[in-house]
């Protein structure tokens, strides 16, 4: 609790006119801090625009509400009722945030080691879990492998499944054809919003691109 | 109308193309055309003079263009190699685990926005935080490559859009950008490299091309495509070159 009220009372000096409402700020990070982050992937003479610092906010209090909901109905399937680490690595294994989940099992692992002589006990079962999460830790090995194999291949990219896909693709050529022909059909059962597009465009061919065109029109 | 030397060496030039970068942007950028070639294009049925000739210009440029692309994605994703061996090297480096470059309480409180949630362990809002951290970074560095792909040294919406709509990990966020800062997204682009994808003759062998060497105008109706720029970021795109590319080869 310290280490709460220590964090939340620092740095939520927050100044925004439009989020200036108690519950408005409590659904956001702090501008202040999420402008701090954002500034140290950017180069020293870059600016940023204040409606993109509010969309990051935005876009961040969604993936953690997206992470959450994974875990939490992770949880719920195993009848327990407390969301520990373990759970949201997992959920964002499932949602495609492979890359994340090797430097923050570094990061709980440390935690964890530093926290181990208040919670003897926990650490036992934490240690459990690491144990037999040591086997999901390979395969997201290869899963981050085939994540990068998809930033060439975007198209490939979507989903384990569909990273696993990516580097058969990229690999060999002959069998191209079938592997895309499965990645349009992955892509439409997949159903999300991301995916809406996917199945018109799949078809190939003129009139497959003039129908797309269309639905770009009427959206 | 459809001689039989062209179509062999555009197969050659775009099989090559396809194996090695099989979403390479120029592809993606192209089948754009033929949507919109048939609206406004239609009654200039002229053709240029010297077919033959513009044919090698058009290959030369569009084999430079794409040599463009490929470079710049070469660089986009050493930029993002880097980005998580430096991940990797600031969590190794971290020892104090009571200051965090975000609010614990606040996460904890955006988690429980949910109503489903009901206890938290401890660690979970230590591990948000460093989550939200490199989330922010990668967002911040995938719409900065946006940000420069227009000439601009000011990050803006439309550039956090665009990394949106081209990240499938990202899809879950599309509802939070509005559709007009998607389509915001096409004003920015360097309209000296589009006229020359617009009409490449090497790509002939293509259904969707036959219409643009009837139709000299594609120049202007490529023009009228900046009104759909949302369209031409979308992975459906680079999707549609891959089947015919695979067809040609076999």
């Amino acid at each position: 609790m310290p280490d709460s009220d220590n964090d939340s009372g620092g740095p939520s000096n927050y100044a925004g006119g439009e989020l200036s409402s108690p519950r408005e700020q409590d659904r956001f990070l702090p501008i202040a801090n999420v402008s701090r982050i954002m500034k140290k992937a950017l180069p020293a003479n870059a600016k940023i625009s204040k409606d993109a610092k509010e969309t990051v906010q935005e876009c961040v209090s969604e993936f953690i509400s997206f992470i959450t909901g994974e875990a939490s109905d992770k949880c719920q399937r195993e009848k327990r009722k407390t969301i520990n680490g373990d759970d949201l690595l997992w959920a964002m294994t499932t949602l495609g945030f492979e890359d994340y989940v090797d430097p923050l099992k570094h990061y709980l692992h440390k935690f964890r080691e530093i926290e181990g002589e208040r919670a003897a006990a926990s650490t036992t079962g934490a240690g459990t879990s690491a144990a037999s999460t040591t086997p999901p830790q390979q395969q997201h090995t290869a899963n981050a492998a085939g994540g990068y194999a998809g930033y060439a291949a975007p198209g490939a990219g979507p989903g384990g499944m569909m990273m696993m896909m990516g580097q058969p693709m990229y690999g060999s050529p002959p069998p191209p054809p079938q592997q895309q022909q499965q990645q349009h059909h992955h892509m439409a059962m997949g159903g999300r919003g991301g995916f809406g597009h996917h199945p018109g465009g799949g078809g190939g061919g003129s009139s497959s691109s003039s129908g797309h065109g269309r639905q770009n029109r009427g959206a | 109308m459809e001689p039989s030397s062209q179509p062999q060496p555009a197969i050659g030039v775009v099989a090559g193309g396809s194996q090695v970068y099989p979403a390479y942007r120029p592809a993606a950028t192209v089948p754009t055309a033929p949507a919109v070639i048939p609206a406004g294009s239609q009654p200039a049925p002229s053709f240029p003079a010297n077919p033959d000739q513009l044919s090698a210009q058009h290959q030369l440029v569009y084999q430079q263009a794409q040599q463009f692309h490929q470079q710049l994605q070469q660089q986009q994703q050493r930029q993002l190699q880097q980005f998580w061996a430096e991940r990797l090297v600031d969590i190794e480096q971290t020892t104090d685990f009571k200051n965090h470059s975000l609010p614990l309480a606040r996460i904890k409180k955006i988690m429980k926005a949910d109503e489903d949630v009901r206890m938290i362990s401890a660690e979970a809002p230590v591990i948000f935080a460093k989550a939200c951290e490199i989330f922010i970074l990668e967002l911040t560095l995938r719409s900065w490559m946006h940000t420069e792909e227009n000439k601009r040294r000011t990050l803006q919406k439309n550039d956090i859009a665009a990394a949106i709509t081209r990240t499938d990990m990202y899809d879950f966020l599309v509802d939070i950008v509005p559709r007009d800062d998607l389509k915001e997204e096409g004003v920015g682009l360097p309209r000296a490299g589009l006229p020359p994808l617009g009409v490449p003759a090497d790509s002939y062998p293509y259904g969707y091309y036959v219409p643009q060497q009837q139709v000299p105008g594609a120049g202007i109706a490529y023009g009228g495509q900046q009104g759909h720029p949302g369209y031409l970021w979308q992975d459906p795109q680079e999707q549609q070159e891959e089947p015919p590319a695979e067809q040609q080869s076999d």
